[in-house]
């Protein structure tokens, strides 16, 4: 059978199958294989059709096969005989024997009947003679129980009365633990009958338990004993219903007024920072203020660690202090910040901080304490870069106002040179002290500081870029080229561009091109040295030079404009006032040319001490931005004889060639690029006055005699002004222009004749001269 | 004159100290110019823009008696047009028309419709209303504003009121609000002032010395461009007077006149010396 073939062969497996087929109708229920062919050409599966498989068969395979086929089904199908033949045999034999053990199984049964009878008999008659005995007893087992009861009252009444001893006995010796149990215990029978009967009773356990409260009050409070005592304490102060929030509230008030001992005093900081350093290194006796200081706070962090054990449910309390404490440490160091200390006292005051915060920390670590003095931290560290950066700003404007006071009442002299020197050396220095300070900082290796490395050479990267461009707008501002746009330097709103002396913006120029040239390059080294690193490159050199470059050329454009404008007034009154047309004779020079040399030599003045001088260069033409160029000019000296030779009578004809040479001249460019020299300024500043001097002539109206008053005081500025002015050319230029126009508005036209011209400048001349004497000799 | 390197060109025969385009000519672009010239005899053009817009084109050639210091043309008529001009010793200012028939005559004359001649000093500009058929003048002296109203049927001009800014100010020229036509801005030695003309009085003024040229923005209220000396064009918010708003740099010398776009928001046009320039206002 199939169950003997351990390794089934394929027959033998298909026997089982067809055979397990056989006994289970189902054919749900039958094995994988007959389920899965189902297929009709399936011989075993249940849906075999055998008319179909006979015709696939004969369609299918030749004669060969088909015989094969049947050999083979024929053989199947005897085996299969056999088998079914062995399956009814051994079913009959167990049929046979099942009869055989059931004919047994009656004979047995026959004799039991008798027994069971016996036994219920037997049973019925125990359950009687249990009932008598229990009747019997059931008197005497009720007596016990009440007698029982009894005593188990009598047992407490007992305990109620000795309460109050017992209580004593406790306080005696201090066994407090076990006085508040027996209370506890006692308590609800007090409530119930302590009116009654055991009014004495309760009357003395009360006041002994009043004692155990007080005592466990006073060891409480003290702080000579150990904190386990005093958490004990606390606890059965609140299993006796003694308010102990109140209690609790009381000491972290009394923690909290300690605080206020713990303050760092802004002004007491750096004296303690001094200790600080100076007691570990002497080790100095006398206690300093800051040793002082750390016990303070080594006593308040054990308090707040006692307090932690003894009030479990106060934490947050005591974290609300410690973090109070701590904002309270960073809140005074900004007031120190605020007050300009140096790296080294604020890194003393740092230190204490982060001491504390150390030692809170270790009994609060759930406070967070690092985290919120690591914020707290930046932002001081923050604050005091820039506080840092903004008093250098404030040293570099002051350092250029104070002597501007004093410019005032001295014209002369090396002032606006002192002021350069002094501001530039304020940058450079300034500068230099803060990389100084700063790197104090970046040494320093308290815990937070490692971490804020980076970020504090973002800051001083960025605090450097944003100084220059402060520095930048601060000297506009300081020149009057561009209104304050804050508050805070309304000091300067009100000084109208006027009042700004002139120098102080030649100043501010020449500091512009120091910083671009020499400051921020050295930054730039000095932050690729020793502060480079960081997350990004917030200090740009490029940038803040092209800042610089243009302010700088603002500042000397400006100067030049301020300059001119003031000899822009007094050529203004010059030609507002007399009446052109009715014009006198002239007689001298008129004044006002003194007045405009003497402007334009306090520009030489002023500007020998600032600017460099320049390589003597004849007129460019290259570096000249073209769209400012004036088409017209002449070949010069051979004009100006020709003019000085002229007379009356040609001197029409002698217009009408200036004209027209005026066509046929080199290109001569007025307004050139001002460079940072002497030179360039000085030319600037008079081409750009005889312009306007040209302008103010093209308004009027003269006779004769305006026409040669202004012929002569041209003349004579002819020479002083080529000694100042390096661009000879344009100068004489300018100059014929004016003569040009004054002729065109002139009525008149009759130049004076060159003798005459002569000897009034003569006479001028000696005049200028004998006053100088003059006032050189008083 | 110059203008760009691509610009349109018309020639005087003397210089011109003014320009101004022909408000009420609606079919063509129009400008009137009078020249500055002490000793010759001085004319007024009238130009024409060709309708290709390729040429400056010459309608009308009118001789004037002096020279012309400013000139602005009437917004309602195109005839009319008033002109300040000196004789060398005074100045005057008049209000002319071009003459119906001057198609056919040789030298036509103008024909002067009025004389605004209550001025003592010297007479610097007139400012017609800004806009619309109104019959109002305004003529500024160094010292004095005038308020005219003028009868141009009748040939006449009379005084409505005036007022004197004082011998300090020497007021150098001006222009009319579009926006509020009550006000005018006068340009003075120190400072622009502003003018309330139902009172005649002044009820503001900007410090700011050697203003050149004034021109109120007329798309935007409140908005006014200064010219000045000192190579400088400022943009000012009336209403926030102490500071301007923007500073053109630009120039290298004195900017005389200064003009807003009347279509295009934000194109102003500066002149230097006298070549004209046209800028992009950023």
């Amino acid at each position: 059978m199939a169950t003997e073939a351990a390794p089934m062969d394929e027959k033998a497996k298909r026997m089982r199958d067809l055979l397990s087929s056989f006994y289970t109708p189902d054919p749900s229920v039958s094995t994988s294989v007959s389920s899965i062919s189902t297929s009709f050409d399936n011989i075993n599966g249940p849906s075999f059709d055998a008319d179909q498989y006979m015709d696939l068969m004969i369609k299918k395979s030749n004669l060969d096969v088909l015989l094969q086929r049947h050999v083979q089904m024929a053989a199947e199908i005897k085996n299969l005989d056999t088998d079914l033949q062995m399956l009814v045999y051994e079913n009959y034999n167990k049929f046979i024997s099942a009869t055989d053990t059931i004919k047994r199984m009656k004979s047995n049964i026959f004799g039991m009947e008798g027994n069971m009878d016996q036994l219920l008999h037997k049973i019925m008659s125990v359950q009687s003679r249990s009932d008598g005995v229990n009747t019997s007893l059931f008197e005497k087992r009720e007596h016990i129980e009440k007698l029982h009861r009894t005593r188990n009252l009598l047992r407490k009444v007992q305990f109620i009365y000795d309460l109050p001893a017992r209580l004593q006995k406790c306080i005696k010796s201090e066994a407090y633990g076990d006085a508040v149990r027996f209370y506890t215990g006692a308590m609800p029978i007090l409530k119930v009958y302590g009116d009654t009967s055991f009014k004495d009773c309760r009357r003395a356990s009360e006041e002994a338990i009043e004692i155990i409260i007080k005592n466990l009050q006073t060891k409480l409070f003290s702080d000579s004993e150990s904190i386990q005592a005093r958490a004990e304490a606390a606890v059965l102060l609140k299993q006796l219903d003694v308010p102990v929030d109140s209690l609790k509230d009381k000491l972290l008030e009394k923690l909290e007024q300690s605080l206020d001992g713990l303050q760092i005093n802004p002004e007491e900081a750096s004296k303690l920072a001094e200790h600080n350093v100076s007691s570990k290194d002497e080790e100095s006796n006398n206690q300093g203020p800051a040793k002082i200081h750390k016990d303070a706070v080594r006593g308040f962090s054990e308090a707040m660690r006692a307090y932690r054990e003894i009030f479990p449910d106060s934490e947050e309390r005591l974290f609300k202090l410690a973090r109070a404490l701590t904002t309270m440490h960073f809140e005074n160091m900004a007031l120190c910040i605020k007050k300009r200390i140096s790296a080294a006292d604020f890194l003393g005051i740092f230190r204490i901080i982060w001491e504390d915060v150390v030692l809170m920390d270790e009994v609060l670590p759930e406070a967070s304490l690092s985290d919120l003095s690591a914020e707290a931290a930046q932002v001081a560290l923050k604050q005091f870069v820039a506080r840092t950066f903004s008093h250098l700003r404030q040293d570099i404007s002051d350092t250029l106002l104070k002597f501007d006071i004093n410019q005032k009442e001295v014209v002369d002299g090396e002032v606006l040179k002192v002021v350069l020197e002094a501001s530039g050396k304020a940058i450079l220095q300034g500068t230099a002290d803060i990389f100084q300070e700063f790197r104090q900082l970046l040494d320093e290796n308290t815990g937070i500081f490692v971490k804020m490395n980076d970020l504090l050479i973002g800051w001083i990267q960025k605090g450097f870029q944003d100084f220059f461009r402060s520095l930048e707008s601060h000297f506009l501002v300081l020149s009057g080229k561009t209104s304050s746009p804050n508050e805070a330097e309304g000091l300067l709103e009100g000084k109208p561009s006027e009042k700004i002396h002139a120098g102080l913006i030649l100043v501010l120029a020449q500091l512009s091109v120091v910083i671009e040239q020499k400051v921020i390059p050295r930054i730039a080294e000095e932050i690729t040295a020793s502060f480079s690193g960081g997350n990004s490159q917030t200090f740009i050199p490029g940038e803040l030079c092209r800042v610089f470059h243009a302010a700088s050329e603002k500042l000397l454009q400006h100067y030049i404009d301020t300059r001119t404008q003031k000899i822009s007034n007094v050529l203004r009154k010059r030609f507002k006032t007399p009446n052109w047309v009715k014009h006198k004779e002239p007689r001298e020079v008129h004044m006002y040319v003194d007045m405009l040399l003497q402007q334009l030599e306090e520009v030489g003045k002023e500007v020998k001490q600032i600017l460099p001088q320049g390589t003597f260069r004849k007129h460019k033409r290259s570096d000249s931005n073209g769209s400012n160029t004036t088409t017209s000019s002449r070949s010069t000296t051979l004009h100006s004889d020709k003019m000085a030779r002229s007379n009356s009578q040609r001197a029409r004809s002698q217009l009408f060639e200036t004209h027209l040479a005026k066509l046929f001249k080199q290109k001569v460019e007025i307004f050139t690029k001002v460079e940072f020299t002497q030179e360039s300024v000085v030319t600037t500043t008079v081409k750009l006055c005889l312009k306007s001097l040209q302008e103010y002539v093209r308004l009027q109206t003269f006779n004769r005699s305006g026409f040669q008053q202004i012929q002569l005081d041209i003349q004579f500025l002819k020479a002083p002004l080529k000694e100042t002015v390096e661009d000879e050319a344009a100068i004489d230029f300018l100059l014929d222009e004016v003569i040009v126009a004054a002729s065109e508005r002139c009525l008149d036209v009759t130049p004076l004749e060159p003798p005459i011209l002569d000897k009034l400048i003569q006479a001028k001349l000696a005049k200028s001269k004998e006053h100088n004497n003059n006032t050189a000799s008083s | 004159m110059q203008g760009g390197s691509s610009g349109i060109g018309y020639g005087l025969k003397y210089q011109a100290r003014c320009i101004s385009d022909v408000k009420a000519d609606t079919d063509y672009t129009s400008f009137l110019t009078g020249t500055l010239s002490l000793k010759e005899e001085n004319e007024v053009h009238l130009l024409r823009l060709t309708s290709g817009g390729s040429e400056l084109i010459c309608e009308g050639l009118f001789s004037h008696p002096n020279e012309i210091w400013d000139l602005s043309s009437c917004p309602f008529d195109q005839r009319i047009f008033s002109t300040v001009f000196s004789t060398g010793e005074s100045f005057g200012a008049a209000i002319w028309q071009i003459p119906e028939l001057y198609g056919q005559l040789n030298s036509p004359q103008l024909e002067r419709v009025a004389s605004l001649d209550a001025h003592v000093g010297k007479i610097n500009c007139v400012l017609w209303w800004p806009s619309g058929r109104c019959d109002k003048l305004i003529s500024m002296d160094e010292q004095n504003i005038f308020l005219w109203s003028l009868d141009s049927s009748n040939k006449s001009a009379e005084v409505i009121s005036k007022d004197s800014a004082g011998m300090l100010h020497s007021l150098s020229g001006g222009a009319w609000d579009p926006h509020d036509v009550n006000a005018v801005a006068a340009t003075g030695e120190s400072s622009v002032q502003f003018w309330d003309l139902r009172t005649m009085k002044k009820v503001n003024s900007i410090e700011r010395a050697h203003v050149r040229g004034v021109d109120y923005n007329p798309k935007r209220e409140h908005i006014l461009i200064t010219a000045e000396d000192e190579s400088g064009i400022h943009v000012w918010d009336l209403r926030k007077a102490k500071t301007p708003v923007q500073e053109l740099p630009g120039h290298t010398h004195w900017t005389w006149a200064v003009k807003c776009n009347p279509e295009y928001d934000g194109l102003i046009l500066t002149c230097y010396v006298l070549a004209w320039k046209a800028e992009r206002m950023i």
